[in-house]
């Protein structure tokens, strides 16, 4: 297959799925044509141009490797497979869920995938089910010219629990898409783990969305490590849709040559009694430049929010730079709301401290970049999952900062 | 200057009679004095076109160059959209405001005059019966002439020029030409382009180099017969090593038969100059007020604004600094208040454009009623700007569950050694506050206002004295009825 435009062709060219799907994905492809590119004119894409974006990539299946740590999944009644079988297998909870949280209409790029997504992770968890260690999918991704529209489906019944890594990963390419959404059903008092390591390689766009409905009582913790791509675009959203429920999301990135990350976050306060926080940490090197905007809404029904929202960047050069937005939009008034972001250099005094002691300043700046960053990671429970964080750090920072660096 | 024509500072006391009957009342009785127009009866029109511009322009005998920049500004004006976010504006009709009228509205001949609401205002906040004729604008003309003239001497013996920006183009046209629209080109926004097509009255004060003005100068104070509008334009110019307080207020709640307040305000404080530059809004809620500010702080300079919004239906104020020399500083405290109907939507900006440059914002907000206050702000450090500082802080207060608080700061930093932070909160009145107060015998309301009083003291203490007397008291009249 060739590069494509994403004309009528491509799409008849993509294999048959499921009737319903088949709508859907027809449907998606209407709004495809009918959407225009998202323009900067508008606040969601101030801080990206796509306007020259040239979408002429060939539709792609990357490699999928999804790890169990080795339990038994079938004994426990989870279902963590590829998207496109469980449309055969569970068509209901399929059918029912996809595109429910990310509408194919949403955007360009979320008609695109709807129309073109081809595979995708299922994983679905019974009510009162836990499942004890990560599980884990590898999206890789080493054509050059390849789009690929990775999607994870992620639904927690009633009381359940899981942890899941989402790794994406590729060599530096010429030129890739990653056009990648990610939806998770957090049912009434199931806690869910998710944790997303983008390391795609430089010449790839990635455009992802993640959103995330808590339900009654539950608890969603997500994890998001961004330092790939040389365009990334990627927004994680989470609803509190029922009583009492928990949101934390944590963000760390690290921006170097002359990598565009645009991260953008929404905590959506439907319910009462609910309490989200939200630390997103970035360092920056080079001529990179990194946009996080965040928003908190709190709708009126949802009184006794607390909510929080932090954003805090290390600029290490001069030629990169920094925007953050952070906005807060409250219309309940028995809540406890608040936000706060920096932007600004690595503290002088630490440095020259760390020099006086024969420390070179950029293996000081490593450590202080660390130091940064494990604010979030001492925030990660699984050991593991930290562990697997804190390595993918070390190798973005380069050589270890210090010898008893792990 | 005709009696009828007796307007204080912002055209603000005006009879609550409707535009209809108000405009017949103008046009049988007008007597402005226009300089080349003696005797025409003026007709007023609805609407916006080139020829109300021109009639505006050779009304006032202006130079060719300002009726020119008049014309290009309302080109401006009409090819601008509306701008998309912020405040809903749709209720806003262009072609149903006089935009040439408004600055002869005309002042309450007599006390009785004054519309209900404002009497009782003054009632509460406890203002004497001859202080109230005076703020009602009633007595104004004559005392405060008199005030004007002992301030206007003092002023002309230290070389402070300050007048309203009509005579300032008449008197002063250099220093106006090559001031004027400088901070604010005619396209900066839309409403910019209006003022500056339609522009009538407002401030000049140019204050020479080293000349420190001891007491603050008022828009209050200054009698002028060729303002005010709903479109002043205003113009201060603090020359090397000055200082200079301009406080523009209403220290009195406004009533307008007009709906739409549109100023632009340019303030340039030259090195080592510090200008201070306050407002206390409380315009009636049927007013949309969207106005443009902006200061240019050069080497060591130091700009504040100190910005209380209490009243109007729509409030879309920004107050921005551009830190252009090294050294530069500036400071933005804002207050918000929206009570029914009311959405306030404020901030402040800071562009730092030149190295070790510092900004400060803080903001305060309180909504209550189904009140919407919003705080907008840009921190921008330009590339080169290095060491800049700045730090932003806004805290919103929401009395109840119809209420609304938004928060959007943007903070744009290219420059590696910039270091800016910005936190805000969002809260109701604390229960254990409430309770310990009330427990000391104050009523809820009491409790509540006392509260809040604090809340935006911060604000208050950096105000003059009566001003901040007058917002506590603002506050407390807005409190009224709120709670239980």
């Amino acid at each position: 297959m060739t590069s494509t435009t994403f004309d009528e062709a491509a799409f008849e060219l993509l294999p048959g799925t499921s009737e319903p799907l088949q709508r859907m994905r027809k449907q998606a492809f209407e709004e495809f044509r009918a959407l225009p590119i998202p323009s900067q004119e508008t606040e969601e894409w101030r801080y990206t141009d796509l306007s020259d974006f040239e979408l002429s990539f060939e539709p792609h299946v990357p490699s999928v490797v999804r790890t169990t740590s080795g339990q038994d999944l079938d004994g426990l009644g989870v279902m963590f497979t590829d998207l496109d079988g469980a449309a055969e297998s569970h068509a209901d909870l399929v059918e029912r869920n996809l595109h429910t949280l990310v509408p194919t209409d949403r955007t360009k790029f979320t008609a695109l995938h709807g129309a073109f997504r081809t595979g995708g992770t299922f994983l679905y968890i019974p009510p009162d089910v836990r499942v004890e260690l990560p599980l884990q999918t590898l999206t890789y991704l080493d054509a050059d010219g390849a789009a690929t529209f990775p999607h994870t489906l992620l639904i927690a019944g009633e009381g359940a629990d899981v942890t899941f890594i989402d790794r994406f990963a590729s060599p530096a390419l010429d030129r890739a898409l990653s056009d990648a959404i990610v939806e998770i059903v957090v049912g009434d008092g199931a806690h869910v783990r998710y944790v997303s390591i983008q390391e795609w390689g430089s010449g790839v766009t990635h455009l992802g969305i993640q959103r995330a409905r808590v339900g009654r009582d539950a608890e969603f913790r997500s994890l998001a490590i961004g330092f790939g791509a040389s365009l990334a675009r990627a927004e994680a959203e989470t609803v509190l849709a029922g009583a009492g429920g928990f949101s934390e999301m944590l963000g760390v990135f690290f921006a170097d040559g002359t990598q565009h990350f645009d991260h953008r976050s929404v905590q959506d306060h439907v319910a009462p009694n609910c309490s989200s926080d939200l630390l997103y940490k970035g360092a920056l090197r080079d001529a990179s430049r990194a946009v996080y905007s965040g928003w908190v809404h709190v709708r009126p029904s949802a009184q006794k929010t607390d909510a929080m929202q932090t954003s805090r960047n290390i600029v290490l050069s001069e030629h990169a730079k920094a925007d953050a937005i952070p906005n807060l939009e409250i219309e309940a008034n028995d809540v406890r709301c608040g936000h706060a972001a920096s932007v600004g250099p690595v503290d002088e005094e630490t440095v020259f401290y760390l020099e006086s002691r024969g420390i070179s300043r950029a293996q000081a700046e490593r450590l202080i970049v660390t130091g940064f960053f494990q604010e979030v990671l001492d925030r990660v429970r699984l050991d593991e999952v930290r562990h697997n964080a804190e390595l993918a750090i070390q190798e973005e920072l380069g050589e270890p900062a210090t010898a008893g660096a792990r | 200057m005709g009696p009828s024509a007796s307007i204080d500072e912002k055209g603000e006391h005006i009879v609550a009679v409707s535009q209809e009957e108000h405009l017949r009342e103008l046009s049988k009785g007008y007597r402005f004095d226009w300089k080349d127009q003696s005797n025409s009866v003026f007709e007023p029109k609805r609407g916006l076109s080139e020829a109300v511009v021109e009639e505006i322009s050779s009304r006032k005998s202006e130079p060719d160059w300002m009726r020119k920049r008049r014309l290009k500004a309302l080109k401006h004006f009409e090819q601008r959209a509306m701008p998309w976010w912020g405040a809903d504006l749709s209720g806003i009709d262009f072609e149903n405001i006089y935009y040439f009228i408004r600055s002869t509205e005309k002042q309450a001949q007599n006390w009785e005059e004054l519309p209900e609401d404002i009497r009782g205002t003054w009632d509460k906040l406890g203002i004497p019966e001859a202080e109230k004729k005076y703020l009602g604008g009633v007595s104004a003309q004559y005392e405060s002439e008199v005030v004007y003239h002992k301030i206007k001497k003092e002023l002309d013996d230290i070389g402070v020029l300050f007048t309203d920006m009509d005579s300032a183009l008449r008197d002063y046209p250099d220093l106006v030409k090559e001031h004027f629209g400088t901070l604010i080109p005619a396209n900066d926004n839309k409403f910019a382009a209006l003022n500056t097509a339609v522009w009538s009255g407002g401030s000049f004060i140019y204050v020479p180099p080293g000349v420190h003005v001891d007491i603050p100068l008022q828009a209050y104070f200054r009698i002028n017969a060729e303002n005010m509008g709903q479109f002043e334009r205003t113009l201060i110019i603090a020359d090397e090593g000055s200082y200079v307080h301009y406080v523009e207020g209403c220290s009195a709640p406004i009533y307008t038969s007009d709906s739409l307040h549109s100023a632009v305000v340019e303030i340039k404080a030259m090195k080592g100059a510090r200008v201070r530059y306050t407002t206390i809004q409380n315009w009636s809620t049927n007013v949309y007020n969207l106005v443009t500010k902006r200061a240019a702080a050069y080497e060591d300079a130091v700009m504040e604004w100190v910005d209380g919004n209490i009243g109007s239906k729509v409030t879309m104020k920004y107050p921005s600094i551009y830190l252009l020399g090294k050294g530069a500083r500036g400071e933005v405290l804002s207050v918000a208040f929206a009570g029914k109907g009311m959405h306030t939507d404020a901030g402040g900006k800071a562009i730092h454009a030149a190295p070790y440059t510092t900004s400060v914002i803080t903001s305060k907000s309180v909504s209550k009623d189904g009140g919407r206050t919003g705080y907008r702000g840009l921190v921008r450090v330009e590339p080169d700007a290095h060491h800049a500082r700045s730090n932003v802080r806004c805290d919103a207060l929401i009395l109840d569950d119809e209420s609304r608080s938004d928060t959007y700061p943007y903070i744009e930093v290219e420059d590696e050694t910039a270091a800016l932070g910005h936190e805000a909160t969002v809260s109701k009145v604390g229960e254990d506050q409430l309770f310990y107060l009330m427990s000391r015998g104050l009523s809820e309301v009491e409790a509540t206002a006392m509260i809040v009083n604090g809340f935006i003291e911060p604000i208050t203490r950096e105000l003059p004295m009566e001003y901040a007397v007058e917002l506590n008291r603002l506050i407390e009249l807005q409190m009224e009825g709120s709670v239980g």
